[in-house]
């Protein structure tokens, strides 16, 4: 069995009197990209400062390669490249001293990339920081992260101030890293910005991890809201005992409800009236947030059923 | 040099050049111009002090300003060279990590592969080559107006005074830089760290005019100062503790710096 890249069991930081991780349980495969998704709060940035070592957990454990972030100290910390969530840099020094500067501290290592990096986002080098907008400075900590080629990428919120263009060219930059076998541990607070990239997800809510699965598994247990009108006003019994479908409710002559994972049930009994409008929409994750949070059958339960099943 | 070798205490440097050409030519400058009085001023100034009481002569050190040695004493090693240098040190090692922390931008050099105890001996060492830059801006000044201004005090014990200065400066610096590390609030740092500096100076103040033993003994301007290094060259008992304020604060910063959170 390999060593998962990153591991927590019962990960538990108190800030004072405040409890940021309640018991985070996680785990990275080799050459994963993983997305860490859960509203603001939820214990993102905590986990992944934990991680890099610029905390220090109040119990439980964490290992990244197999090492707790404190005992691997600088060693440990030139394997990964790592994107804060609030970029902060001197305030005073151009893009490209920074840069330079943070390749210093890597024994040189990822200079060289440095230009080429900034040139494909378009990245002005020779500009205070100070004089960046927050996309530029997100790009200056893009590059860095990237620049030494690590094994690991923990990236906090990484498209947070990209324009849809960069972000784009941001995600193609993950899959070439994915690619040539680098881990990536990228958090985001919206689905969308990882599902495209993520091999698997993992949901945070209120310092724990509520849920982990792959991003289409997550879709399709998150489900989908389903409208379809008829001719006529039509029974709701039958659809409402379907296996698949939740919160079935009729309005006038159109069927509202939830349909988790395959739509051919629901379709099939449909089809046997005269449909004459409907729709399907993917359940954005503030909804699934607002089930997972409820404890709906996405929620706490279902996280031990995927936990039974592993 | 490669680029690669003590990046920390080469950026730290970087960083504080500027600032360091402008605090050193303007201290140059302050000392050459107040000694530059003394030729005009030396006999007339006893004569002008006459009429003050005598405690308060004693606390400002006024009381032996009659000699050239008295007069450096009194205006640069006892006022405007600490006072000045202190500003600048206790906010320069208030900035280095806790102002750093506090405006975020520390967070990626610990990210990079340096031990947090290597950046704060990095940039601690920063701090020291900065705070003896000033210092020696000031004894240069200092060396310059001895023969210019025919002071007549002996060029070794301008340097120990000198040393004196570095340690008395640069150990409030360290005090600051230390509480910075260990708590990582630069308004703590430089509040507490002020305070105790303004402390001090009051006690020496107010042992040299009521002839009090327990403030001198409690100042670090006394442990500088009393043994009259302009005139007595060097004195190891006040160099020890002068150096003890640094060799107290930077191991107990770091101490707590290695194990602590970094504030978000």
């Amino acid at each position: 069995m390999t060593t998962p890249v990153i591991r927590t069991r019962g990960l538990v930081k108190d800030y004072g009197r405040t409890r940021a991780l309640a018991g985070l349980d996680l785990e990275v495969e080799p050459g994963e990209v993983f997305g860490f998704i859960g509203p603001n709060g939820a214990g993102k940035s905590t986990t992944i400062r934990v991680l890099m070592d610029l905390l220090r957990p109040t119990a439980g454990e964490a290992t990244v390669f197999g090492v707790a972030p404190a005992a691997g100290g600088p060693s440990l910390r030139a394997r990964i490249g790592y994107l804060p969530g609030d970029l902060a840099t001197p305030a005073r020094v151009t893009g490209r001293e920074q840069l330079e500067h943070l390749a210093a501290l890597r024994g040189g290592r990822g200079r060289e990339r440095i230009d080429a990096l900034a040139e494909r986002f378009a990245l002005d080098l020779t500009r205070p920081i100070r004089a960046l907008s927050r996309g530029n400075r997100q790009k200056v900590g893009v590059v860095q992260a990237f620049m030494h080629e690590p094994e690991l990428l923990v990236l906090d919120e990484p498209t947070s101030g990209l324009d849809p263009l960069l972000q784009h060219e941001f995600l193609q930059l993950v899959r070439e890293t994915a690619a040539r076998g680098a881990t990536v541990f990228m958090s985001s607070h919206v689905l969308r910005e990882v599902e495209s990239v993520a091999d698997r997800v993992a949901v945070i809510r209120e310092g724990r991890i509520v849920d982990v699965d792959s991003v289409r598994g997550l879709r399709e247990r998150a489900g989908q809201r389903v409208a379809l009108t008829f001719a006529e006003v039509p029974e709701l019994a039958p659809f409402a005992a379907l296996e698949s479908v939740r919160d079935a409710r009729v309005q006038d002559t159109t069927l509202h409800c939830l349909l988790h994972g395959e739509p051919d049930a629901l379709l099939k009994l449909a089809a046997r009236h005269r449909v004459v409008h409907w729709t399907a929409r993917d359940l954005d994750l503030e909804d699934l947030f607002l089930d997972v949070y409820r404890g709906g059958p996405n929620g706490v339960n279902a996280v031990r059923e995927v936990d039974h099943a592993r | 040099m490669r680029a690669e070798t003590l990046p920390t205490l080469r950026r730290a440097l970087r960083d504080h050049r500027r600032g360091l050409w402008i605090w050193a030519a303007a201290l140059a400058a302050i000392t050459v111009f107040y000694m530059s009085f003394w030729p005009t001023m030396g006999a007339a100034m006893l004569d002008a002090l006459e009429g003050m009481p005598e405690g308060l002569m004693a606390a400002m050190g006024y009381d032996r300003i009659g000699s050239a040695a008295g007069y450096l004493e009194a205006v640069v090693y006892g006022l405007l060279g600490p006072v000045l240098l202190l500003v600048y040190g206790i906010g320069l090692g208030a900035r280095l990590v806790a102002g750093q922390e506090e405006d975020g931008s520390l967070e990626l050099d610990l990210a990079a592969p340096i031990a947090r105890g290597r950046l704060y001996l990095e940039r601690l060492a920063a701090l020291w080559l900065l705070v003896v830059g000033l210092v020696a801006a000031v004894t240069l000044a200092v060396l310059v107006s001895n023969p210019l201004f025919d002071l007549g005090v002996l060029v070794p014990n301008v340097l120990i005074t000198g040393l004196g200065l570095a340690l008395l400066v640069g150990g409030f610096a360290t005090l600051a830089f230390a509480l910075g590390a260990a708590t990582g609030r630069r308004t703590v740092a430089l509040g507490v760290v002020a305070g105790l500096a303004v402390v001090g100076y009051v006690f020496r103040g107010v042992a040299n005019a009521a002839d009090v033993e327990v403030f001198a003994a409690l100042s670090p301007f006394s442990w500088f100062l009393v043994p009259d290094p302009l005139a007595n060259g060097f004195d190891l008992i006040s160099t020890l503790k002068l150096a003890a304020i640094t060799a107290v604060a930077a191991p107990l910063g770091v101490w707590r710096f290695r194990r602590r959170d970094l504030m978000t």
